[in-house]
């Protein structure tokens, strides 16, 4: 069996979803194949869907607000197309970013008014209004409860926090990457599921299609990698394309928590995202009036790189395998129960163990390979989920400029951003750049 | 008054468990505490606030690591705990023995409670044991509490959700149910205060046990396979919710 498309995308997460929707309303005709059965199972269901603007550097805080754009009207993006599963819905709780040793959150207020972000700035009896649980003494630096400093007391009150309305939450990640898959089908695009990639073939150094694990070959000229944690492996089967990198990618653990909020506080319908350097972590609300606990990755806290299969097989062993451990349980819950005295911590861990596609400086990698026709949109390290519609139309004009003959390595493709004014160097995302030093080298960004 | 709350250590209810060399598991996973012993917890701290100079002690036989399932206990509420130290896995006949000792050793009980059963064994043995070493009425599985002149009320529930009332003087052993109360977890500040709580350690073999003739012994460990055989319902709604009531009623057999 042969079958003929333009593009191949492997992946249909939350990134390769809307990659395929720009390109079919470009004209291209699209597959996505993905070994899961549905779009946005894997590690897209796993995000915790944060939309907030802080990154540290100019351009991380553009992409970022332009994205915004996207969810602020996600109906009118996905041109109003029909999910038999419904929309996700945009939890538009604006976001709080303390001011701590933790973020380099002068930067991010630098950056804020070179893009035109819209933020006020908070000081502690602001925040305290806001978030009447909230203990805001300064608890840094961040540490592990193994460590007996853990306990100190603080002496010190932290200065306010910089507060940015249009941020929020996607409520269900993987029925984001859902809709917009239905969205790409109405433009013509095709899914299947259930399909491996074994292979990605190529002759006379240009790419021809790719190889299932059921012997199903699918001819295109083009290829998209967006394995997602997957993608070094990827890389791999496509001739050239893994040495030609200089930012490689490999896969992270990552654990999230789910801890109830005190009783008192009503957090899933007064709650805000919060993102708290001076404890290492980042909270929002969860259905059944829970915190989310993300972790901002502390210098502290032990990094598992692991195998994937391996991981997604339970395979590993405890601290490595797809169950949260109890030490991270602790370090994560304890931490938020310093900045929330009231929050009580159930002794049983719950949440969610996955993975992030990381790359060497935690910088995606958003381009085209050493073999013409092969591309990538890979190393989203945690913190692209809210770009995901941005780099879907990105990625689409990339691979239309390159296939129409632009020179991307040595001129690299400028993206006009659609809602703000700004462009945007698709070079900074290189596969042959140089580890950028200036990166947060955290799920930050 | 001194309220006992024998817990134990067990695997993480979510953790991938291993069988290995036949009859025991991988230990490379997480313990924590029995879950029904937080209601345990729960209850004793409740009964020990309405109670002057009480006094909740937890005691554990288990390893070194089961300190961290003490540390939960103080977090909840405990005033002290008691570990009772072994690197080995032992039988409700030994568990119940060395625990009913080092209770005597460290003070007199009017009161013991413990889960209804660990969720590793699930044997509901240990708590009947203590009871027939001290001599003490045992009621298990219980889903009401109340003490009233030196006596204990509890409400005792079957597992077809018949409830019975019983009235035991003190001392007596309860076994704590899932409904007995909703388990009062530890903020950062109890976890501050719990690290500062005693905990005395004991070797199991410092206890001076009598030899114990009968032994129970694990011949081998299966892990269950769950054979399932999905089908899909199709229809309409009023179609679908028919054959639901038709496999209910007669596959399942759970309404009538």
């Amino acid at each position: 069996m042969s079958e003929k498309y333009d593009a191949i995308i492997i992946g249909a997460g939350v990134i390769g979803a809307p990659i395929a929707y720009e390109m079919a309303k470009m004209g291209y005709k699209t597959l996505n194949v993905d070994k899961l059965p549905d779009a946005g199972e894997g590690s897209t269901a796993g995000s915790c869907a944060i939309v907030r603007a802080h990154y540290s550097t100019a351009d991380g805080v553009a992409m970022a607000y332009e994205g915004f754009k996207y969810w602020l009207d996600w109906e009118n993006y996905l041109d109003n197309v029909e999910d038999e599963k419904g929309l996700a819905k945009y939890m538009n709780t604006g976001s709080i970013l303390l001011k701590s040793q933790g973020h380099d959150w002068k930067k991010v207020q630098a950056n804020y008014d070179e893009v035109g972000v819209d933020y006020e700035e908070w000081d502690n009896d602001k925040i305290k209004k806001a978030v009447p649980v909230a203990d805001l003494h300064e608890f840094w630096p961040v540490r592990r409860p193994e460590d007996p400093k853990f306990y100190d007391e603080p002496t010190k009150a932290l200065g306010g926090g910089i507060f940015c309305p249009e941020a929020g939450y996607v409520n269900d990640p993987a029925l984001s990457a859902h809709n917009i898959m239905r969205a790409a089908e109405a433009k013509g695009s095709k899914f299947i599921f259930n399909a491996e990639v074994v292979d990605v073939r190529s002759e006379n150094n240009k790419i021809t299609g790719i190889t299932l694990k059921d012997g199903t070959k699918i001819d295109a000229g083009i290829v998209v990698n967006v394995g997602g944690p997957h993608s070094f492996q990827i890389n791999k089967m496509a001739e050239g394309v893994w040495e030609g990198c200089n930012i490689k990618t490999k896969a992270l653990r990552h654990e999230v928590m789910y801890c109830p909020s005190p009783d008192e506080y009503d957090y899933i319908n007064d709650g805000y995202h919060m993102s708290d350097g001076d404890i290492g972590c980042y909270v929002r609300p969860e259905v059944g009036n829970l915190f989310l606990i993300g972790s901002e990755d502390p210098d502290c806290d032990p990094q598992e790189w692991v195998d994937p299969d391996e991981f997604y097989a339970g395979k590993g062993g405890h601290g490595r395998d797809n169950v949260l451990s109890e030490e991270q349980w602790k370090a994560q819950c304890y931490r938020l129960g310093k900045r929330i005295p009231s929050l009580a911590v159930p002794n049983q861990p719950k949440g969610v163990v996955d993975l992030y596609d990381c790359s060497d400086d935690w910088i995606p990698v958003y381009d085209k390979s050493d073999l013409p026709g092969f591309y990538m949109a890979i190393g989203t390290s945690g913190n692209q989920y809210k770009n995901a519609p941005v780099v879907g139309r990105m990625m689409a004009e990339l691979i239309d400029a390159c296939e129409k003959g632009l020179d991307h390595d040595n001129e690299p493709m400028q993206y006009k951003y659609k809602f703000i004014d700004r462009t945007m160097n698709v070079g900074f995302f290189s596969r042959k750049r140089e580890i950028n030093y200036n990166s947060s080298f955290s799920v930050n960004g | 008054m001194q309220i006992y709350v024998c817990v134990r250590h067990v695997p993480d209810s979510a953790a991938s468990i291993t069988v290995t060399g036949g009859a025991g598991i991988d230990q490379n996973i997480a313990f924590l505490i029995n879950p029904f012993d937080e209601h345990a917890i729960t209850q004793a701290v409740k009964i020990r606030d309405k109670i002057q100079g009480a006094e909740v002690i937890a005691i554990c036989l288990g390893p070194d690591d089961a300190q961290k399932t003490l540390q939960s206990s103080l977090a909840m509420g405990a005033d002290r705990g008691v570990l009772v130290q072994t690197s080995e896995n032992h039988d409700s006949i030994l568990t119940a023995k060395a625990l009913k000792t080092a209770i005597e050793q460290d003070g007199s009980p009017d009161l013991i409670l413990t889960g209804k059963e660990s969720i590793d064994a699930e044997g509901m043995q240990t708590m009947f044991r203590i009871g027939a070493l001290f001599n003490f009425p045992v009621v298990n599985n219980i889903v009401k509490f109340n003490i009233q002149d030196n006596e204990a009320i509890v409400d005792h529930e079957f597992s077809s959700g018949i409830v019975n009332r019983y009235k035991m003087t003190l001392p007596c052993v309860v076994g704590a149910g899932k409904a007995l109360n909703v388990p009062k977890y530890p903020t950062f500040p109890d976890i501050v205060k719990a690290r500062k709580k005693p905990v005395k350690k004991i070797a199991l073999t410092d206890l001076n046990i009598e030899t114990v003739t009968n032994s129970m012994t694990v011949v081998k460990l299966e892990p269950l396979l769950q054979k399932r055989n999905p089908e899909e319902i199709k229809g309409t709604a009023v179609q679908a919710a028919e054959q639901i009531v038709q496999i209910l009623k007669f596959e399942a057999k759970v309404i009538s």
